[in-house]
């Protein structure tokens, strides 16, 4: 009983540590980066530019949604329509483009990193290159995480770009507020340093999510099953450590 | 040469390695045997680094490998070819990459050069029209050619096999052992066979380890392991050698 | 054709580069591609201006607000803003704060000084003018006009207790002004009438000014000052009506001489004692309706309050 009171708060105490350790490692092989460039490209396209459809399409929808749930909810004539604009696109740029990007990614990029290691640990690939003479940090986690944090405030502006786009297209289509009216209460309600931060939250999700990912993913253990184990708890652990960020960001910075 | 002496290894709370010491001398091929889960595999990974032992050390040409820094580690293990028990092939690449790999992360070599060594170690496993092919086009035996085609790739001076038969049918497995014994002679390299397969044990190897639970059981050349009248050693061999039979 | 890795990370990082810079000088209202002309404005009270605030000429956004902050210097509230470099921000031009703090609309108003002058250099230093926010000047006028009505109500007070007065003397003789009383009364109901007419269009005239406060509130605070002289008009309009008012009174006051003077007799007002009950109820309603108002001007004034405006 007693022990298993001291695991519930080992056990994260531990982890965290560990994760610790192979960050540490793996900013100790950053430079080696000239022998993993090779990776970092690769990790680039497949973190990041394969990801714009799905990163562009989810943003897209949610700057549609906000702009018509908040039409609906200005009933009010006192109010001018261009506070739609003003209310959709902070939104879009402090909150909903990191966040969203960020979920698809925890859910495309950081499954995919664990299921990539987790089958490299579990087939022996990672012990292979180890045997080899490389450092398999530096090889497999060191390009995946810097992808991430390169990548991701670039889906960032993609899905900022798509999303105020499709809310601003969708306010006029829809008849709610003309694309004019929308960009000048945009305009008047814009805040310089919200894109700054916006930034600056897309790059600590990039980081969080392909760390979080590498680390389950190259301490899988027990075969097909422990690499499904894995993936589920990197996209889980991914979300949750992302919103996490999202608070204390905002607590911090705003 | 290397040596391991008195080492010790636990995983929580199982003690898989007692004392195990063994000796391994340059240009042989010796086999370590033992049942499964008897901690062949864990004495295999000590060999390379990749574990370290809870007591005990582990040198290689005369360097004690859990002393050194990680980058004299690496430079270590480059002396060494691994072929892992499932092949260990890099999935996202085609046969040619996974046998270029080391040549190119290792090498100055040009393209050219390597695309010429790379075909001359294909050939070697008799592979030369699988370049193209990715891991999961091939068989389990394929694969573990091409592994082996990538493990000597660079010329290593320590040959290391995980179960090299394990999983095959008996031609194929004879094939690899050939292999093996060819590279033996000549490459001139000292080879480490981790296996339970007696059959290719009596095939291939100079001298055998027999590890039984957790300990070095017995060491000796073919010939005193033929001899040797120790109960448990002619267990496991006679237990192989029924399996040989009714094959 | 196939692109390699390199070319493909690169060309999605510099479109992203691109479109964020663009974007962002969009959104902050900096012209895409010029460069701009920047100016610093000081004031004594930022009246709760933020930098990202638009800047206005003539009710044209030509510009948005840098950075607000207090000098060191002086203490005053300093206001870093670029504006279109083609704007003629020549010498004389000054600056206003307009806007409600409490809506977030505050902007600030450049006032050009003459065409044909100096133009301002860039990082110039703009005066402030005087401009002000319309719940202070609203704030300022309320009491005013409630102290003019509640003076209504003291007069209107006095008339009524005049004529109790004069009703409860017994030896007023009232026959022979009787005649003229019910004249007087006819045209006290008539002025009353037309009074209450003029009461309603005061009301009404105060709705359409909260229509046209609502109006400039939500595009505009250009119209402030058109509606504070709309209010001082209103307030002359009441100012007339206490004139009118004071006539009335004057006229009851000769009323009230001819009955003490008195040559009827008071015996026939008490048999038609309908003239009474007439005058009486007219009063009352008047006096209901006057206190209503000094005890409540909340509902008269109330679209002007701007917790019920939003």
């Amino acid at each position: 009983m007693v022990k298993q009171t001291l695991d519930i708060v080992l056990n994260p105490l531990a982890t965290l540590g560990r994760y610790s350790r192979l960050l540490f490692h793996a900013f100790g092989a950053v430079a080696e980066l000239s022998i993993y460039r090779k990776n970092l490209w690769e990790q680039m396209v497949k973190s990041g530019v394969d990801s714009i459809p799905i990163v562009c399409m989810a943003a897209g929808f949610s700057g549609a949604v906000s702009t018509v749930q908040t039409a609906y909810q200005l009933v009010t004539p006192l109010i001018p329509r261009s506070t739609i604009g003003a209310i959709v696109v902070p939104s879009m740029i402090l909150e909903l483009g990191a966040v969203v990007t960020g979920f698809i990614l925890a859910g495309r990029v950081g499954a995919r990193i664990a299921a990539e290691l987790g089958t490299m640990r579990v087939t022996e690939q990672i012990d292979a290159l180890e045997s080899m003479g490389l450092n398999s940090i530096g090889y497999l986690i060191v390009p995946r995480v810097l992808a991430g944090i390169i990548m991701f405030p670039v889906l960032y502006v993609a899905a900022c770009f798509v999303g105020i786009g499709s809310g601003m297209l969708i306010g006029d289509l829809g008849g709610f507020v003309p694309a004019e009216e929308f960009l000048v209460g945009a305009r008047e309600f814009f805040q310089p340093f919200d894109p700054i931060f916006g930034v600056i939250k897309s790059i600590v999700f990039g980081f969080l999510i392909t760390s979080i990912s590498c680390f389950k993913g190259y301490y899988t253990q027990g075969g097909a099953e422990g690499v499904g184990r894995s993936t589920t708890q990197a996209a889980v652990a991914s979300c949750v450590f992302l919103l996490l960020a999202d608070l204390v960001l905002a607590a911090t910075l705003l | 040469m290397i040596s391991v002496t008195k080492v010790n290894k636990s995983f929580n709370d199982k003690h898989v390695l007692k004392d195990v010491s063994v000796d391994i001398p340059e240009g042989e091929t010796i086999a370590i045997i033992g049942r499964s889960g008897s901690g062949k595999s864990v004495l295999m990974k000590h060999l390379i680094g990749l574990l370290s032992p809870d007591s005990g050390t582990v040198t290689v040409d005369g360097i004690d490998i859990n002393a050194i820094t990680y980058a004299e580690l690496r430079r270590v293990r480059r002396n060494f070819g691994v072929l892992f028990q499932g092949g260990a092939l890099f999935d996202s690449m085609n046969s040619f990459e996974n046998v270029a790999f080391p040549l190119r992360t290792f090498t100055e070599m040009g393209e050219p050069e390597i695309e010429d060594v790379v075909k001359r170690c294909l050939a070697m496993v008799e592979l030369e029209d699988v370049g193209a092919k990715l891991p999961s086009e091939l068989s389990g035996g394929m694969q573990k050619r091409v592994a082996l085609a990538r493990a000597v790739a660079l010329q290593p001076r320590y040959i290391i096999y995980d179960e090299p038969t394990s999983g095959l049918d008996p031609e194929t497995s004879n094939t690899i052992d050939e292999l093996i014994r060819n590279l033996a002679d000549q490459l001139n390299v000292t080879s480490i066979v981790v296996t339970h397969d007696m059959h290719s044990v009596l095939n291939i190897a100079d001298r055998a380890a027999f590890i039984y639970e957790g300990r070095m059981h017995w060491t000796g050349t073919i010939d005193e392991l033929h001899r040797s009248d120790d109960q448990v050693l002619k267990a496991f061999v006679t237990a192989n050698e029924y399996k040989i039979g009714l094959s | 054709m196939k692109f390699s890795n390199e070319i493909k990370v690169g060309l999605t990082i510099i479109v992203a580069t691109v479109i964020f810079i663009l974007g962002v000088r969009y959104f902050e209202d900096l012209p895409l591609f010029d460069s701009t002309y920047d100016l610093v404005a000081e004031f004594d009270n930022a009246g709760g201006l933020i930098g990202g605030n638009i800047v206005r000429v003539n009710g044209v956004v030509v510009g948005s607000v840098e950075d607000v902050y207090i000098s060191e210097a002086t203490g005053k509230v300093m206001v870093e803003f670029h504006v279109d470099p083609n704007i003629p921000v020549t010498e004389g031009t000054y600056a206003t704060i307009t806007g409600f703090d409490a809506l977030g609309v505050v902007r600030m108003d450049l006032v050009l000084g003459p065409a044909d002058g100096p133009k301002i250099p860039e990082g110039g230093m703009i005066a402030a003018g005087t401009g002000g926010d319309l719940m202070s000047d609203l704030t300022a006028q309320a009491p005013e006009m409630l102290e003019d009505v509640s003076s209504v109500v003291d007069q209107l007070n006095g008339v009524l207790a005049e004529t109790n007065a004069m009703l409860s003397a017994p030896d007023s003789d009232f026959r022979q002004t009787l005649t003229a009383a019910r004249g007087s009364v006819e045209q006290i109901e008539g002025l009353l009438a037309s009074e209450r007419d003029r009461i309603a269009s005061i009301l009404s005239n105060t709705d359409s000014l909260t229509a046209d406060l609502n109006a400039s509130l939500g595009e505009d605070g250009e119209a402030v000052a058109a509606l504070i002289a709309q209010m001082e008009e209103t307030m002359a309009t009441l100012n007339e009506d206490l004139e009118r008012f004071q006539e009335t009174n004057e006229q009851l006051n000769e009323l009230l001489q001819k009955l003490n003077n008195g040559e009827g007799t008071l015996g026939l007002l008490i048999n038609d004692s309908s003239m009474y009950h007439r005058m009486d109820s007219t009063l009352s309603g008047l006096n209901g309706l006057i206190a209503d108002f000094q005890s409540n001007p909340g509902r008269y004034l109330k679209e002007m309050k701007i917790v019920d405006l939003f």
